[in-house]
């Protein structure tokens, strides 16, 4: 018999059931009483950076081409007699989905029929069909979506510092892989890599919505019951080679058809990630890092705009994936060797800096803490901010309530282990000089 | 519950335990011309910057966090012939947070939001002159490198060919950089007055909120009564024109293939929702037409969509392809919309495509900003169609709707933006 956990969240009139069923599925229902919309999310903890790996069934290590577990994706949708999205449309859902670094996600909101929705995911995500024909198809699709993002200055800026601070890993390649290696991938290749990281005992499914948790959390086990699986068994992932930190490339530039030039400044971490929750802890203490050394309350923002440096086009994010973490700050600028040089001289001082910010901290933490709980105004957000198996299965409350307990003190120890430990890029996009003018 | 607090000021209140916040938006409505969005993109950036309490960026920042990250926000947007200033604040409601220090929330969130609107940083009848200047040029910048987005540049310079004689409709809502140069701070300060005096204003509030607490509470705020233009309708109506086409080369490696279709029906005409429904068939969702011929089945583009605004009569067509594809690209497109016109749509098409509509309608009531920007767009018509009544007009359009909305769309533009050879 599955086990069924029920929280309370007293303070916020909200509670969710949580299972894992006999398959390994880990299941979470959280009812939003008043909802119109349903929101369910299906998780594998597989990405692409999961390319190279010992396929289930097999002995000896491959190595797939690379995007392919967004090819994956993209040719889930299609079955032998039906396509998934066309199928949910008919039964009044719109779905999508999406692939990270460390995984790929399968979702769709409805307002109605909710019960035949979750079983067109369930069957959609756990039954495969992939033929030459079609996979052979999705690449002129696929190739289109990777020239876009070509075009596109933002992402180019994005992966070009990651190119300089993860260079030869899997990090430093577009999720999408390239024109090139998508040609390369095969149903073959497609049936080998579902079998090996599509396990449910692989996967999560979150489901936030106008929904009945109890009646739900019934069809998806009925659901489940009908289908067979095998024994879960440990996925064998090759180890991904880490350059060390005086490997990290310190400078690169990207020309492209642009007005302005656009700077990045990141920062990879080289020190060890807590596991499970801790992890979560140690993630909001290096994004509020960058909220008191960079947020708009900060003196350093404004006199940065001040000086003209930086505009409102300014903006930074840390992240924390499986084996990496790391922090971008970016802006347009007149000035890109300067925004680089002001902002990693700012990074080396953060250590001594944010010890002195006590008051701001108070803000920064008020903020996050307002912010969550806004952002369980949105299904989707609520699902979203599951973390699975990366941070021991914790979940929108479980942030807040580290939010409100986190001092600065362990902003301090986190910032002073991740920028003592840690190697610093620039990357900039910069306007092509322009030979055409006459 | 709609009603007018003075000439020209209205409210409407949506009281609801249903979210975790207080929303409010307020609309200041004017004319559209080239130097009215230009004038007042400038000013929203102004407004959300500083005033008279809370000098710096930084300052009011602060109080915002001090408020547990309440959201307050000026934006421009564009609505067929009207320019809107829109003023938005959330904050979080009381009784999810256990400091009872910044209680009410909302309260001191709107004494902020009146605090940057009617005590702007002015002196001697000018903006602070250095925020003036700085906020001028990030402006200008802002609005340059818009263009760095390929498919907004497309979309832009198809505009600019269509509406060569009626440039308010070329321009983005952020206005227009040339002219941008030349706007003074005087003129600046004589036009938020004018803002504030003169634009019609609506305003809305969601939340777990008291109505008659809340019309008495938003009747505190100094609006002056007005008289507006409210009656001059808000369509761009246009006649039937030649097309035009237009292409461009640049350094680029997917190129844009854009068009642009005269759909003379607007947002409170008879036929809205068989246009609506005609352009979600058409290209409008990924259950579309487009999406399915030029994208799954060609394999000739990742996106391949239309838009369709019924406040200006217009649809639109963007493409991401190969340049070599171009000429089957536009002869597929073509088909779709001839086999539209002969009614051979699937019936099963229609109805997933009536269902999606339908769940994005009901979709949206579960976001605040939504059921507000709705709230809103709704006292700019002039015409509120109830929930159930909208949903029964969708699911009433017949594949014979869709043939005549179809024989009413004519292509008035093509442009084409490519990379490759010259």
């Amino acid at each position: 018999m599955t086990n069924v956990q029920k929280q309370v969240y007293e303070r916020f009139g909200e509670s969710m059931i949580s299972a894992q069923l006999d398959n390994g599925l880990d299941v979470h229902i959280l009812p939003k009483a008043g909802f119109h919309k349903t929101y369910a999310i299906m998780t594998t903890n597989y990405g692409a950076i999961d390319n190279t790996f010992v396929p289930r069934g097999e002995r000896e290590t491959v190595h797939m081409p690379d995007g392919i577990a967004h090819f994956l994706e993209h040719k889930l949708f299609e079955k032998q007699d039906y396509d998934a999205f066309q199928l949910f449309g008919q039964y009044g859902a719109s779905s999508n989905a999406f692939t990270t670094f460390t995984t790929t996600s399968y979702l769709f909101s409805a307002s109605q029929n909710i019960h035949d929705n979750l079983d067109i995911l369930l069957d959609f995500v756990q039954e495969p069909y992939f033929s030459e024909a079609s996979v052979n198809k999705e690449k002129g699709i696929i190739g289109q979506e990777i020239q876009m993002y070509d075009d596109d200055a933002g992402w180019q800026l994005y992966f070009g510092t990651l190119r300089n601070l993860f260079p030869g890993e899997p990090m430093s390649i577009d999720i999408a892989g390239t024109v090139e290696s998508i040609d390369q991938i095969t149903a073959d290749d497609l049936y080998r890599s579902y079998r090996t990281f599509y396990h449910p005992s692989n996967m999560s499914l979150f489901i936030v919505g106008g929904i009945d948790a109890d009646e739900t959390l019934n069809w998806v086990t009925a659901n489940q019951n009908r289908k067979t699986f095998s024994a879960p068994t440990e996925i064998k992932r090759h180890p991904i080679h880490h350059v060390k930190a005086d490997e990290v490339i310190p400078f690169t530039q990207t020309p492209m058809p642009v007005n302005r030039a656009k700077a990045a400044v990141g920062m990879r971490g080289f020190d060890s990630l807590p596991e499970g929750k801790a992890g979560m802890v140690y993630e909001l203490a290096l994004s509020m890092m960058m909220d008191l050394l960079f947020n708009d309350t900060s003196e350093t923002y404004l006199a940065l705009y001040n000086q003209g440096l930086i505009d409102d086009s300014f903006g930074y994010s840390s992240e924390v994936e499986r084996g990496a973490h790391f922090i971008m700050i970016s802006s347009e600028t007149d000035e890109p060797e300067t925004f680089i040089k002001t902002f990693e001289s700012l990074l080396d001082a953060a250590p001594d800096k944010i010890g002195q910010l006590a008051d701001q901290f108070e803000l920064v933490k008020n903020e996050a803490a307002g912010r969550l709980i806004s952002a369980m105004n949105s299904v989707e957000a609520i699902a979203n901010q599951y973390s699975g198996p990366l941070f021991g299965q914790t979940n929108i409350f479980d942030e807040l309530e580290a939010v409100q307990q986190l001092t600065l003190a362990d902003v301090q120890r986190v910032t002073t282990d991740f920028i003592r430990n840690g190697a610093m890029t620039g990357h900039v996009v910069n306007p092509l000089v322009d030979n055409d003018k006459n | 519950m709609h009603q007018i607090l003075k000439p020209g000021v209205t409210l409407d209140v949506i009281p609801t335990n249903q979210f975790k916040t207080i929303t409010i938006m307020i609309d200041f409505v004017a004319p559209l011309t080239v130097k009215s969005a230009t004038n007042r993109a400038l000013l929203g950036e102004l407004l959300d910057t500083s005033s008279e309490k809370y000098p710096t960026q930084t300052a009011l920042a602060r109080q915002l966090s001090l408020l547990y990250g309440a959201s307050l926000g000026v934006n421009v947007l564009k609505a067929g012939t009207k320019h809107l200033v829109r003023v938005t604040l959330s904050t979080v409601n009381d009784r999810y947070l256990s400091d009872e220090a910044q209680h009410p929330l909302f309260q001191q969130g709107l004494d902020l939001l009146s605090e940057i609107l009617f005590h702007p940083l002015i002196q001697n009848g000018q903006f602070d002159p250095e925020t003036f200047n700085r906020q001028k040029n990030n402006l200008a910048a802002g609005i340059r490198s818009l263009s760095d987005d390929k498919q907004y540049e497309a979309n832009q310079h198809m505009r600019q060919l269509l509406f060569e004689h009626h440039p308010e409709q070329a321009v983005g809502a952020f206005g227009d950089d040339q002219l941008l140069e030349m706007v003074t701070n005087s003129e600046l300060v004589e036009d938020y007055r004018t803002m504030l005096t003169h634009d019609a204003i609506h305003i809305a509030v969601i939340g777990d909120v008291d109505e008659q607490q809340m019309v008495e509470q938003m009747a505190r705020l100094p609006f002056l009564p007005r008289k507006t233009d409210e009656l001059e309708s808000p369509y761009f109506r246009w006649g039937d024109r030649q097309l035009i086409e237009g292409d461009e080369w640049q350094d680029l490696t997917q190129a844009k293939f854009n068009q642009a279709y005269r759909l003379p029906v607007y947002a409170t005409d008879d036929d809205h929702a068989a246009a609506l429904v005609f352009n979600a068939v058409f290209g409008g969702s990924p259950l579309s037409l487009l999406f399915n011929n030029v994208r799954e089945k060609a394999s000739l583009a990742y996106y391949a969509s239309s838009n369709y605004s019924g406040y200006t009569g217009m649809m639109t067509v963007q493409t991401g392809i190969k340049a070599e594809d171009v000429d089957q690209v536009k002869a597929i497109i073509a088909e779709q919309l001839q086999l539209i016109r002969d009614g051979r749509v699937e019936s099963e098409t229609l109805g997933q495509v009536q269902a999606s509509l339908v769940n994005a309608r009901l979709s949206g009531l579960d976001s605040p900003k939504h059921r507000l920007s709705a709230r809103l767009s709704a006292d700019l018509t002039g015409a509120s169609t109830p929930l159930s009544e909208w949903i029964d007009r969708i699911n009433a359009v017949t594949i014979a709707d869709l043939q005549r909305v179809a024989n009413d769309v004519h292509l008035t533009a093509e442009y084409f933006l490519h990379g490759g050879e010259k």
